[in-house]
């Protein structure tokens, strides 16, 4: 894209995190375009600048910043454990686990959720596996047989006589916080720690309550550990400022330079990333027609071998928001009649702090979760889960069982993952395992960011650098 | 969901029947001793599994596990087994359960011993 010098001029006069690409309508004047309106927490704005100092780097690199994140950020931060319909039914259990902590999360009653941390209070054994999920009428240790009752009290203990010094009633699991919302079941090891409404802020809460993600449910979900730290493969997500050189593919129908950016208090942004739209670095070298080519989707099953074409003055865009709306109607059995063209096709990305993405919109309906890895912080997991609408005649589909990729396998390879989103999947691996060795290998220990594009990345290290500090040093 | 004892036990290495088709509705399961096995049958995702009721891990019944995904959890100690092959897919079990070849012949489920 070229632009005149005197625009370059007035650009760099502008108050720093003011400047927008240049020639290019913004997100929200693509979203006024459009057939069927937005609501709201669509058409809303809520970028600040915070600075622009580079960012340490030893927070990706020193295994003590990795053991602090443990003591400080993991036990006072709310977290995505599992899904409402993982445990639909009483008694229902689903073990989640960050780094050495594990925790049951179960349904003890038909409207009440807890959390217990996952050890026998006898000698210390999980009382369930890792990774594991099921129903239960009691929870046994396989070791010596205690056993606890769903709603936590100590049930038995094997040779009681032998144990007088054991008061029953003081021997009940311990808890961490359950909080629920949209579907998610969040958890929170801090008793201290603010509700999790005060964690996000009216405003994010606003948007999440929006979205109705309660009525959706799991159709896919794949995981696999990314050779790079936690934070360098989150923040990898947070811009659609590498699209053009990571995900070139993508770029021909996705604004990613007028991606919008916005940060809601200390723990929630995101982006809107347009879709059905030429990137700004190709205007001029892209047809509305090659825009409906080369679109990417993340779940682009529903539109089959549907072949898009152009209608005479119109734009690809709005053929794109017409044909997904029946299409994804008559493939996920739901009404869309309501749903706006922004909702149907852009990428609307969240962050919760620590470590979840929520992507309320139809064509990417994703969470991504991030967990370090708790034996090497050079390591850490990734899940993406898809989530669709569950279909109008009310019936909730079972979750789908996790698909756990080996190191060496391509995100393709996961059945049900749409190739070609698997791809730009495996375009984003790539890179995390030479950003981690670059990072150790570089000379300058601070990462510089882009003021607009990169906000999302420093707002996190805001919230990182409060809850375990600027660095070591 | 039911247990119950077979009382004439089949030759090993032949089909004998099970229960009738009737009594075994979709995302149900059923356990009967034929001889020295007891086996457990579960109608799932529009297929029939048979494999023991005899967790590996610690020789619990798995009858009351839930189903889910080709899958049995052990509701004792939370053992997860593949029912198709019977293997043991997380702790505390590592070793596989039994499997049976299973068919329906006009009303009956038979399994082969």
């Amino acid at each position: 894209m070229s632009v005149k010098t005197e625009e370059v001029i007035k650009l760099k006069d502008l108050p720093k995190g003011d400047a927008r690409c240049p020639g290019a309508p913004s997100t929200q004047d693509i979203i006024a375009a459009d057939t069927v309106k937005a609501p709201g927490w669509v058409c809303s704005e809520s970028y600040q600048f915070l600075g622009d100092e580079d960012i340490p780097t030893d927070r990706y690199t020193d295994p003590a910043y990795a053991k602090r994140e443990l003591d400080t950020l993991w036990k006072k931060t709310w977290q995505f454990a599992c899904r409402e319909e993982h445990i639909a039914e009483v008694g229902d259990y689903y073990v989640y686990d960050l780094g050495h902590y594990s925790f049951i999360i179960t349904r003890v009653a038909e409207n009440e959720i807890r959390a217990y941390y996952n050890a026998c209070l006898h000698r210390g054994t999980k009382l369930r596996a890792s990774g594991t999920d099921g129903n239960a009428e009691e929870f046994k240790c396989s070791f010596h047989g205690w056993s606890w009752n769903l709603d936590g009290t100590h049930k038995s203990t094997t040779c009681d006589w032998d144990f007088p010094h054991v008061d029953s009633k003081k021997f009940s699991l311990p808890q961490a916080r359950v909080a629920r919302l949209g579907g998610f079941v969040f958890i929170n090891m801090d008793p201290a720690a603010p509700s999790l409404e005060d964690y996000l802020g009216p405003e994010a809460l606003s948007h999440i309550k929006a979205w109705k993600l309660e009525d959706r449910y799991v159709y896919l979900h794949v995981s696999k550990r990314i050779p790079a730290n936690w934070k360098l493969t989150i923040e990898a997500f947070m811009e659609a400022y590498h699209v053009i050189e990571t995900h070139p593919q993508v770029a021909p129908s996705n604004g990613d330079a007028n991606s919008q950016y916005d940060i809601y208090g200390e723990h929630v942004d995101r982006f809107i990333s347009t879709l059905g739209v030429v990137s700004p670095h190709l205007y001029g070298q892209v047809s509305e027609q090659d825009i409906l080519n080369q679109f990417t989707l993340g779940d682009s099953s529903a539109l089959g071998d549907t072949k898009f074409t152009l209608k005479d003055g119109g734009t690809a865009r709005s053929v794109m928001a017409e044909m997904f709306r029946g299409m994804f109607e008559k493939a996920t059995n739901t009404d869309l009649s309501k749903v706006s063209d922004s909702e149907l096709l852009d990428c609307f990305s969240y962050t919760v702090f620590p470590n979840t993405f929520l992507f309320p919109g139809i064509s990417l309906p994703m969470v991504y979760r991030f967990r370090p890895d708790r034996h090497d912080h050079r390591k850490c997991l990734y899940e993406v889960l898809f989530l669709r609408p569950v279909p109008v005649d009310g019936k909730r589909p079972v979750p789908a069982m996790p698909i756990h990729l080996e190191d060496h396998q391509s995100f393709t390879e996961a059945a049900g993952m749409d190739p070609g989103f698997g791809a730009i999947l495996d375009q984003d691996t790539e890179n995390l395992i030479l950003q981690q060795e670059g990072v150790e290998a570089s000379a300058k220990k601070g990462l510089t960011l882009g003021n607009y594009q990169e906000i999302r990345v420093r707002h996190f290290n805001r919230a990182l650098d409060k809850y375990v500090g600027k660095s070591l040093g | 969901m039911t247990d119950q004892t077979e009382p004439a036990p089949s030759a090993e290495g032949a089909y004998t029947r099970f229960c009738a088709v009737s009594e075994l509705p979709p995302e149900s399961k059923k356990a009967v001793r034929i001889g020295s096995h007891w086996i457990l049958v579960c109608h799932t995702e529009g297929r029939y599994y048979a494999v023991s009721n005899i967790c590996s891990h610690a020789t619990r019944p798995l009858m009351m596990g839930r189903v889910r995904h080709c899958t049995i959890t052990c509701p004792v100690h939370g053992a997860r087994f593949n029912l198709e092959s019977g293997a043991a897919l997380n702790l505390p079990a590592t070793k596989p359960i039994a499997t049976y070849p299973v068919r329906i012949v006009d009303d009956w489920i038979e399994v082969m011993l």
